[in-house]
């Protein structure tokens, strides 16, 4: 996929509700098998988990030079996607505030098929301050 | 058509072996093809100063989707399900994850079905919980 210029990913500028970036792909059998492999199981079908919708749809909207630490993820299950069908991704920041002065991003992103089925519904929540939890984790770094 | 499991009160524990080949795999499924800190030591040292790689968070997030489905049975689960985890720990190349999870709640739907809801964790070789958090779905 092609990216463009980007504006460049500052925390403070970014705006609850804003939308992200917007794009479509096509699910194929070979993205299906290759995600049971990874995940080790044969009869996995939502590789979509592993598309990241919403971060992708951040990538798409800025040049994040900062990066993130996923604090957690939720995902909503609506429909199984199928192969050979195109997958509509739309995405937007769902929330930001500060925690125990790490600034945290939520993006969310909404999956639908070519026909209109809703597939999932992805939300990450995102610290923008890897760095900390990378010197908690390993602190003889 | 609801698994035979659903009567019990746990998940079925699911274990999976993690190499920075699979963590490489899964990243491979993205449409950007781009490095990160899960496929790329060096970007991960230059954003967390760690010496590796770390898996995404959303392996996690697949392995209690696994666990989910063969406790609720595909068709429910694939069409209501909800995985929700906050993570703990990293896990990273070398690592064994386990998922575990214990019925929290049963709750009947005015329209006949029940809402299960599960306190789901993961937990490394170490039994350190690596992710914890909640997972549902609506049972017809």
């Amino acid at each position: 996929m092609a990216e463009q210029d980007l504006p460049l990913f500052v925390y403070d500028e970014v705006e609850i509700g804003e939308e992200l970036g917007s794009y479509e792909y096509l699910l194929t059998q070979e993205m299906i098998d290759l995600y049971r492999k990874a995940v080790d199981d044969p009869d996995a079908v939502f590789p979509t988990i592993a598309v990241k919708h919403d971060a992708t749809s951040l990538a798409l909207a800025y040049d994040d030079q900062t990066g993130g630490i996923n604090a957690g993820n939720e995902i909503d299950l609506h429909n199984p996607p199928i192969p050979g069908k195109k997958i509509r991704v739309t995405g937007r920041v769902h929330d930001k505030y500060v925690r125990r002065e790490k600034p945290y991003l939520v993006i969310e992103a909404t999956a639908t098929d070519e026909d209109g089925r809703l597939i999932e519904k992805m939300r990450t929540y995102q610290i923008k301050k890897p760095e900390e939890l990378g010197k908690k984790w390993h602190p003889q770094g | 058509m609801a698994s035979p499991r659903l009567d019990s009160e746990t998940l079925p524990v699911i274990t999976k072996r993690i190499t920075q080949d699979v963590i490489n795999q899964f990243e491979s499924c993205g449409i950007l093809n781009r490095a990160n800190i899960h496929n790329d030591p060096e970007l991960a040292a230059k954003r967390l100063g760690t010496t590796y790689a770390i898996a995404s968070g959303r392996m996690s997030i697949a392995f209690c989707t696994e666990a989910m489905r063969k406790f609720i049975g595909a068709d429910d689960f694939h069409r209501s399900g909800n995985v929700s985890l906050k993570f703990l720990r990293p896990v990273k190349h070398g690592d064994t994850v386990s998922v575990h999870g214990q019925v929290n709640s049963r709750q009947p739907q005015n329209d006949g079905s029940t809402m299960v809801v599960v306190d789901v964790y993961c937990e490394n070789q170490n039994g350190d919980k690596t992710a914890v958090g909640q997972a549902s779905a609506v049972v017809r």
